[in-house]
């Protein structure tokens, strides 16, 4: 497959988004720049101006009307899809993290960094009630003592939020208490990206413990493992196949020598009910910071710390592709 | 020289003047002897010493008078050695000394090393000194008459301790060290995957080492080692050596040595340490100054002898005595190294040049230590030996700076151990020597030469005729290692560490690359000890990162990579020398292809049984994880007026669920750009 490879970031990407329906990709970088591309040909429609900081986290609602970013310029703000003009701006006393719209746009979660004496809470903000964008004032904000959100999903009907934290442990919160429905802690090492199937019944976890777990997204069941030798940061699964994408990379720290091939991280497929690897795709340049599957399933895209985002449309002999079973 | 009346004059004049220094008149002196001068008293005789510094000597010949003086003066020549001799006493009966002697030293220091020393000195042929200290015989002599029956040891049983070498199907062992040291595995070498045999938590707390045939597992800790073996791995003997950092082996596993800087003081040797294996005992300790060169005694083939070098001098011990060969050492002016030939008790070892003498190499047999070949060098800079395993060969790498040549320029002695006079060979090399390595079993060895980038590597054969003929040569290698097979023939060219791990393996029969490969950042090669096939490894202690160790076939083929947390060390288990005698093995030879189908269809059943045994545990995983799915989607459905609900009635449950909500557009993308030059218009 030939990568489309965009070109619109000049620092590492942190997060790519597709809208539902799949014709735009949003990507968000530390250069504080927010980009949406045409996902048919890669053709970049736009940016979101206004962060002074790294973006962390961009989401789109259901009906790719509003944009939700989340800066380490202690905001959250809200943005008119089609037009770029910012329509909310929440502050906040650190960064936020990780944001996104429930299942029918009306609700947006984003969970704060804990940083400089300030701890992890998690807002809840109904748009409907435009008193509390004016006020910047949640209706339900969790505090997160323990161990802070690194990485958090809406579930299926926008009844609970499940988050992952930095010490690897899940927990459902309540969207109208905010209490804890369930917790699970089956990763050792912090979740670095939860994203949901298409259905929003499964999550898959993506950890800095060398492997990325599926889970049930109601009982929060443990269903299948995916192991590697190397921190996972992000993991995607296929709206179509029985197949989920990870990307990874070692620890900025430990490169102390550079290998001879350039070009050498690689986006790595496992199948989901197996658990085995069948392939792997090379091509960035420094190890790949966020994966995602177009919701037709015919493409993906990952987003690395060299700044490329590259799109990926799939050969026809990946869909006929099976193991000996 | 003052007058005694001046001085008295003196003093009392003093005493008018100045202060007094006398002390008053009714001082007492509290101060006692022992304080003032202990230091003296100690050395003043002591009640018990008159006993403790006698020793007996036994087995003196008997003479009569006539010899007794010359007698006496032999005996003193011998035992003066070990300190003063202050009294002697030779009883007679019938005109004739007894046989035995009374000897008196000045201190029992020395008596107790007369004893060490001169305890089974041959004078001549009938009589050898038995010396001992006299306490001694006072503390035989009060043992009790009642016999008591030593009380009766359990008798530990190990099991077979060769068990691992009845594995059905051959598989060899192999020791992992990994989680940075935490864990230790022992494993079954498969070609398919390894299989776990043992596993244990913080087993040793640095590294392991196997002994030589393979029968025990050496682990190291902090109060000294321990040896495992048989089935279960079961702890078989422990050896208390504080500190211990390095051990060797006996060729033949009876004995070990361990070394530890902590342990050393001047009068109790305890740096280096010889154990008996099965017993546990501890035979003998020795100083050790550094252990830069470890192993610092090195064995004989046959566990036989074993010796040390230090300044000027070559030190050569026997077992099961552990005394010097002869009761001396060898003193060899400015020797620089030697080594053991691994066939024969035959000793190496070269001594550089020494004014008009030069520089020359030696081969020594033991224990005779005949000088069976002498080979003089000239303009000699540095020498290192290196034996071809059965010893039929010896190559003397020589540098050398030539007359007339500037530069240093490098030769290859040949010496053939097997061809009576043992004649010698001149190899010379154009370039610097990166590696060189016998091919065991064989008469072939490999270089490494050049200077990177431009290695090569060089094949020579040394033939029965008395020419080393040069088979091969390969240039631009990426290589800095050789790793022969155990059996000869094959071999693994690597470029180990900074050459980030380019394998080259070679079939030298007729000197063809067979395949070349890379691990990446590889940091050991190692062949099991049949050569069938090489492991090459990145350990954590070199590099942090991708820690695994791959398999691969004799041929280059890559079998398995195994990825390990923090993988640090992998050995094979040695194998015992083959029992079979040469017939036998011809035998075997013959019916190879007999052979050779029977275990073909074995490996067909095997892999064929894994597939199906993957295919079966897909099969599960698949029917468990549908299962799961139904449900979900189950729910899914029973969700789906919520679902429209939320999404004030929009169906959004699949992609194409509301077309009549879509807007059609038609956009014109740019896809291509072509010029074609139109002719002139004129």
């Amino acid at each position: 497959m030939r990568p489309i490879l965009l070109q619109g970031h000049e620092r590492s990407i942190t997060q790519i988004k597709y809208n539902r329906e799949g014709d735009l990709l949003f990507s968000a970088a530390k250069d504080t720049v927010v980009n949406v591309w045409y996902s048919v040909n890669g053709e970049r429609l736009g940016n979101y101006n206004g962060h002074t900081g790294a973006v962390w986290c961009v989401d789109a609602d259901w009906d790719t009307k509003n944009v939700l970013t989340g800066s380490a310029d202690n905001s959250c703000r809200l943005w008119d899809c089609e037009t770029g003009k910012q329509l909310a701006l929440l502050e906040t006393s650190s960064a936020v993290r990780t944001c996104g719209f429930d299942f029918s746009g009306n609700i947006i979660m984003f969970s704060t960094d804990k940083q400089m004496g300030y701890q992890c809470y998690l807002n809840l903000f109904d748009l409907r009630d435009p008193q509390q964008i004016e006020d910047n004032q949640p209706y339900s904000s969790v505090l997160c003592s323990d161990s802070k959100i690194t990485s958090a999903v809406w579930g299926p009907l926008g009844e609970f939020v499940i988050a992952g934290h930095e010490s690897g442990e899940i927990n459902q919160f309540s969207a109208k208490s905010g209490e804890i429905l369930k917790t699970v802690k089956e990763h050792s090492k912090q979740i670095n990206d939860i994203q949901t199937s298409v259905d929003l019944t499964m999550v898959i976890t993506a950890s800095k413990d060398n492997t990325s777990k599926l889970f049930d997204s109601a009982s929060l069941e443990h269903i299948k493992s995916f192991k590697t030798e190397r921190p996972v940061n992000s993991a995607a699964i296929s709206p179509i196949m029985d197949h989920v994408v990870m990307g990874g990379g070692q620890e900025a720290m430990d490169v102390t020598t550079t290998s001879t091939r350039i070009g050498k991280f690689e986006a790595r497929f496992f199948h989901a009910a197996y658990e085995e690897e069948f392939g792997r795709v090379k091509g960035h340049f420094g190890p790949i910071n966020c994966v995602a599957f177009h919701p037709d399933g015919k493409s993906y895209s990952s987003g690395g710390e060299d700044g490329y985002v590259r799109l990926h449309y799939f050969d026809p002999h990946y869909f006929d592709f099976e193991l000996e079973a | 020289m003052q007058d005694t009346e001046d001085i008295a004059a003196e003093a009392e004049f003093e005493e008018d003047e100045g202060p007094s220094f006398s002390d008053s008149e009714d001082f007492e002196d509290d101060i006692d002897d022992e304080e003032l001068l202990g230091d003296v008293l100690k050395e003043g005789p002591q009640e018990a010493d008159g006993i403790d510094s006698v020793v007996v000597v036994d087995n003196v010949p008997q003479v009569g008078q006539e010899r007794l003086e010359k007698l006496k003066n032999v005996i003193h020549k011998i035992f003066s050695k070990f300190g003063k001799i202050t009294n002697e006493f030779y009883p007679e009966a019938e005109g004739k000394t007894k046989g035995y002697i009374f000897l008196e030293y000045s201190s029992p220091n020395h008596a107790i090393e007369a004893v060490k020393n001169a305890d089974g000195y041959k004078l001549d042929k009938q009589h050898t000194f038995r010396v001992n200290v006299f306490t001694d015989f006072d503390k035989y002599m009060t043992i009790s008459d009642e016999w008591e029956t030593p009380e009766k040891q359990p008798f530990k049983d190990f099991g077979n301790l060769r068990h691992w070498m009845e594995e059905p199907d051959c598989r060899d062992q192999y020791s992992v060290i990994y989680e940075s040291g935490e864990r230790t595995g022992i494993y079954s070498n498969d070609a398919k995957e390894p299989i776990t045999v043992e596993e244990r938590a913080r087993w040793t707390e640095t590294y392991v080492r196997w002994s030589p045939k393979g029968t025990y597992l050496a682990t190291f800790h902090q109060r000294g080692i321990a040896l495992w073996g048989g089935e279960k791995f079961k702890q078989i003997q422990r050896f208390s050596h504080q500190g211990v950092q390095l051990i060797d082996f006996s060729p033949c596993e009876r004995y070990m040595v361990t070394f530890s800087p902590l342990m050393d003081t001047k009068d109790d040797p305890q740096a280096i340490i010889i154990w008996d294996v099965l017993t546990g005992q501890k035979k003998r300790g020795f100083h050790c100054e550094s252990s830069a060169h470890w192993p610092i005694f090195k064995w004989s083939h046959d566990g036989k002898f074993f010796a040390r070098m230090t300044q000027d001098t070559l030190s050569i011990y026997e077992t099961p005595s552990m005394g010097l060969l002869d009761k001396k050492s060898l003193k060899i002016g400015g020797i620089k190294d030697f080594s053991w030939s691994p066939g024969d008790n035959v000793i190496a070892f070269w001594v550089p040049e020494d004014k008009d003498i030069p520089a020359r190499v030696t081969l020594m047999q033991l224990p005779s230590r005949q000088e069976i070949r002498v080979r003089n060098l000239f303009n000699v800079v540095d020498s290192k030996l290196h034996w071809q395993k059965q010893g039929d060969y010896l190559c003397v790498k020589v540098d050398r700076t030539p007359k007339g040549t500037p530069g240093v320029v490098t030769n290859f002695e040949i010496f053939r151990m097997r061809e009576k006079q043992v004649p010698v060979d001149v190899v010379e090399m154009k370039e610097g020597i990166i590696a060189f390595a016998w091919e065991p079993n064989g008469s072939k060895f490999a270089v490494l030469h050049g200077e990177s980038p431009r290695i090569n590597s060089s094949f020579y054969h040394v033939k029965s005729n008395g020419k080393i003929e040069l088979i091969k040569t390969f240039d631009k290698q990426q290589a800095n290692s050789i790793f022969w097979s155990p059996q000869g023939q094959f071999l693994v060219l690597a470029g180990l560490r900074s050459m980030n791990g380019a394998l080259a393996f070679v079939d030298t029969s007729d000197c063809t690359m067979m395949n070349i490969a890379e691990h990446y950042m590889a940091s050991d090669v190692e062949w099991d000890p049949t050569g069938r096939y090489v492991v090459t490894s990145v350990s954590w202690w070199s590099h942090k990162v991708d820690n695994a160790f791959w398999l691969w076939t004799f041929q280059g083929r890559l079998l398995q990579k195994n990825n390990k947390d923090r993988f640090c060390q992998l050995l094979w288990r040695p194998r015992p020398a083959i029992l079979l005698n040469q017939e036998e093995i011809k035998l075997i030879k013959k019916d190879l292809k007999k052979y050779s189908k029977i275990f073909e269809q074995k490996d067909r059943l095997s892999q064929s049984k894994a597939s199906k045994e993957l295919v079966d545990k897909r099969q599960t995983m698949m029917e468990e994880y549908r299962k799961y799915r139904e449900t979900t989607i189950q729910m899914y459905q029973e969700q789906r007026t919520l679902r429209l609900d939320l999404r004030g009635g929009v169906d959004t449950d699949d992609l194409d669920s509301n077309v009549e909500d879509w807007e059609e557009e038609t956009i014109e993308f740019f896809i291509n750009e072509e010029i074609i030059p139109l002719g002139d218009p004129e």
